[in-house]
């Protein structure tokens, strides 16, 4: 078995399989109400913060409020729970009721708070603890579990079981009702067509290792009508592994898949990440297994043969390139930036 | 650099390659020793300790001389020049003129520009963007006059402005316009002080030139490599007593500086979008321009996906289509940054251009003066170079002026590889012949037709002069009207580049014809191009 280290003056660019205790980011706006502390434990399921879909500016309680009033030192990012009968509070026939939001600036003597009708509710995808809390931005939280990267997601975040379909043909073939809540993992690249099915009977999410811009676009562009149109939407994403291009999923990644097939995962996009609750049954990776990222080869895998320095390559091209022995036995030589390792 | 070393590492540490060279001080100069660039992600050190173990196979006694071995590695000084993502700035503005007028500035100003204004935006959406983690600093624009921007619309914009930046006190705020009227409005810093603020994007002369002063003073990035690469312009520019223009191009901006011996002749524009691959989903208006100069067949879907690509994995595919990809996605960037920057495009043809920047990685030398002769244009005679072993940010690094240029004195012949001279007389009248070329070399003379519209080459290897005497039938525009003109050129990759194309350069409509002309172009100076 080759060394994989030191090869050349050039490495073959490695990627996490799993990235352990993992912090990811969920972005909010102003008017959504965050319903966690910093340093809070939270377990997957368990609800992060309001977000609200038609946020609007509102006239919230005067600046100058009467010590003791609910509306006393109130400062911007503050939240402000109203002051009708859901706020627990006194009702004041004073003056009219304010709406609960969260408090933005002070304009002529009143509040003006962020709030909105619609609300849907943003759950931790995973278990971990609160990190960072920002009213108006967004919630930090190192996650308990793991995490496997992936280049980019759209959607999310979400949580479901994680079930293996192979192929797109299994994927239409095998899209019922019960599929509903999984999370799927995809062999192959899908289309837009297929993912709004998906969607439509209930499945949480999808995992799949290329996707092309037209359907990424295609899919954020549904999402934004869907948000428009304020329907209740049920939590949806999709996670990239690999890039735009069609490959097949790498095999230790699909060992892992096998691993986690019906356990609850999550998926989240801040950064792109499947997450899992501890435990989780790493698979082992050869250290001179290498993927062949680009180029007609590209999904291919093998073994790290050695480094054959500088060669030429079509167009004219010198780069640094490397011996692979494929799994079918041939061998090739491809340019190092076009190999790929998992660490 | 105070002490008296004999081996010098540079490092240029950029989003997407690491370029390391050995500097070696050898019979009492500087000299480039060996360079190497590789994909970022490879260990810096690893890359240095196999060039310094090569070097010690190659010429053992070099390397005894120089000090350099593995017991000398981590004692050797370095010049390290790092570039990264432009910072994020949130613009909040009583009007989209404001706004756009804000972005433009900005936009050249090597910040990541994202702006949205009263005059069309909800204020919950102002406070968003404001709001969003990524963003370093805020600015909150209006205009000079009342007229244009009530009073109303000011101090909305301020108490908006002022209740987002009392939650992050540590986010440089800045009022331009009459937003200064409204300071009384803010928080007041350790000392006293209001926000900074100064006159609106659209005062001053240079428009704009006020502003751009107060957002370079809260650049977070002024000690990053494309800040070293115009400080080393402008002192490469006083040594070689020439007027200098540097262009770069890397995954994540570009940088575009004119420098003469006495200085900077224009503010150096740090351009985000002349990035190789933007980050986020590329826009029909950049694949498009990709494509425009892409000389393979793809689809826009196609383009985008490779662009995509190109910005997850900027060293993938680097070879046969994806070469001409990712030259065309150069090509484009380099046209965004010139379209960024008229005033410099307005200044007169300088003597060097010099090309910078990951873009040109694996780029053939003469396919990297094609690329500058077919966007950068102006009428005139310049001499095109290739900081190739990317010395220039590491040396901008240095921060004794005197050191740099002293470095930069010794280092002249090494610095940059010479891709010869492009020569473009504009007004040509259409015809079959424009006039003669006489090329008097070290060889001899040999003497061309100059045919309108056309890309005529000349062969001049690097390290050769010759004089090139230009007898037009009609007055041509060389910088100024002539029909006779005797201009000394220098060799390079590329030869002599006597470009009569159109001034700016226009083509075909037809993406099929396009792509055959620029195939045919691409081809005389590609060497292997075979896809």
């Amino acid at each position: 078995m080759s060394e994989i280290e030191p090869m050349s003056v050039w490495a073959v660019p490695s990627r996490p399989l799993v990235i352990p205790a993992p912090t990811t980011w969920f972005e909010l706006g102003p008017g959504d109400r965050i319903l966690v502390g910093a340093g809070e434990p939270v377990t997957a399921g368990l609800s992060l913060a309001e977000r609200r879909r038609d946020p609007r500016l509102e006239v919230g309680p005067p600046t100058l409020a009467d010590p003791g009033d609910a509306a006393a030192g109130l400062s911007p990012g503050d939240w402000w729970a109203g002051d009708g009968h859901e706020s627990g509070a006194v009702l004041r026939r004073r003056r009219p009721r304010t709406a609960p939001g969260e408090v933005l600036m002070a304009e002529a003597g009143r509040w003006q708070v962020v709030s909105g009708e619609h609300t849907e509710l943003l759950e931790a995808p995973a278990a971990g603890i609160v990190r960072e809390v920002v009213p108006g931005r967004g919630i930090g939280i190192s996650l308990a579990g793991y995490g496997v990267p992936g280049a980019f997601a759209a959607g999310g975040p979400t949580r479901g079981r994680l079930e293996l379909v192979t192929g797109e043909a299994g994927l239409r073939g095998s899209l019922d009702v019960g599929r509903a809540g999984a999370i799927l993992v995809v062999g192959g690249r899908l289309d837009s067509e297929t993912i709004s099915r998906a969607r439509a009977m209930g499945v949480r999410g999808i995992v799949v290792p290329g996707l092309a811009g037209k359907d990424l676009r295609d899919l954020v562009a549904s999402e934004a009508r869907q948000r428009a149109s304020l329907q209740a939407l049920a939590p949806f994403a999709v996670l990239v592994l690999d890039g735009t291009f069609r490959r097949p999923i790498a095999t230790p990644l699909l060992v892992l898949f096998e691993r986690l097939d019906g356990r609850e995962v999550g998926i989240v996009s801040d950064p792109p990440l499947l997450v899992v609750d501890p435990p989780l049954d790493r698979p082992g990776v050869a250290p001179d297994w290498v993927r062949i990222r680009h180029g007609e080869l590209a999904g291919r895998e093998g073994r790290w043969r050695g480094s054959v320095g500088r060669r030429r390559f079509p167009a004219g091209v010198q780069l640094e390139a490397g011996t692979v022995e494929l799994d079918d036995g041939g061998i090739v030589i491809v340019p190092i930036p076009d190999l790929e390792r998992f660490s | 650099m105070t002490s008296d070393p004999r081996a010098l590492f540079t490092l240029d540490l950029g989003s997407a390659t690491s370029a390391v060279a050995v500097l070696g001080r050898i019979n009492r100069r500087w000299r480039l020793v060996v360079a190497e660039a590789a994909p970022a992600g490879s260990d810096p050190d690893d890359i240095l300790a196999s060039l310094v173990a090569r070097l010690v196979e190659v010429d053992a006694g070099l390397a005894a001389e120089l000090g350099l071995g593995p017991s000398s590695f981590a004692a050797t000084p370095r010049l390290v020049a790092r570039t990264t993502e432009s910072p994020r700035l949130a613009i909040l503005a009583t009007s989209e003129r404001e706004r756009a007028a804000v972005e433009r500035l900005a936009g050249t100003a090597g910040w990541r520009a994202n702006g949205l204004s009263l005059e069309a935006s909800e204020p919950v959406a102002l406070a968003r963007l404001a709001l969003e983690r990524d963003v370093a600093a805020v600015i909150l624009a209006a205009g000079e006059s009342p007229a244009l921007d009530p009073k109303p619309a000011v101090a909305a914009l301020a108490t908006l402005g002022a209740a987002l930046s009392g939650r992050d006190p540590t986010r440089p705020l800045v009022l331009a316009g009459l937003l200064r009227t409204e300071t009384g409005r803010f928080a007041t810093d350790a000392d006293g002080a209001p926000p900074p603020y100064g006159p609106a994007a659209t005062a001053g002369d240079p428009p704009g030139a006020g502003l751009r002063r107060l957002l370079d003073a809260i650049h977070p990035g002024s000690g990053d490599g494309r800040h070293a690469l115009v400080r080393a312009t402008t002192d490469l520019a006083t040594v070689l007593d020439r007027r200098v223009e540097l262009v770069e191009i890397g995954l994540t901006g570009g940088l575009r500086v004119l420098a003469a011996p006495d200085g900077l002749e224009a503010s150096p524009a740090f351009v985000e979008v002349a990035a190789l691959a933007p980050p986020g989903e590329p826009d029909d208006g950049l694949v498009d321009g990709v494509l425009a100069w892409s000389s393979i067949p793809l689809d826009r879907h196609r383009m985008r996906d490779r662009l995509r690509e190109l910005r997850l994995t900027p060293w993938g595919e680097a070879h046969g289509a994806g070469a001409v990809v990712r030259h065309a996605a150069a090509r484009a960037a380099l046209e965004r940054l010139v379209a960024a920057t008229p005033d410099i495009s307005g200044l007169p043809a300088p003597d060097l251009i010099v090309v910078a920047g990951g873009a040109w990685a694996v780029a053939p030398g003469p396919a990297i003066a094609l690329a500058l002769a077919d966007v950068v244009r102006r009428p005139g005679a310049s001499q095109l170079a290739w900081d190739h072993a990317r010395l220039l940010g590491p040396i901008g690094m240095i921060d004794d002026q005197v050191e740099r240029r002293a470095l930069l004195a010794e280092l002249a012949e090494d610095l940059l590889v010479p891709l010869g001279t492009v020569v473009t007389p504009a007004g040509l009248r259409a015809g079959k012949s424009a006039g003669r070329l006489v090329i008097h070399g070290e060889s001899g003379s040999s003497e061309i037709d100059l045919v309108p519209g056309g890309l005529q080459l000349v062969d001049l290897p690097p390290g050769q002069l010759g004089i090139a005497e230009f007898r037009f039938r009609d007055q041509v525009n060389l910088g100024s009207r002539a029909r006779h003109a005797r201009i000394e050129v220098g060799g390079g990759l590329g030869g002599l580049l006597v470009d009569l194309r159109d001034v700016p350069l226009r083509l075909p409509d037809r993406l099929d014809r396009r792509r055959a002309l620029l195939g045919a172009w691409q081809a005389a100076l590609w060497p292997g191009l075979d896809v």
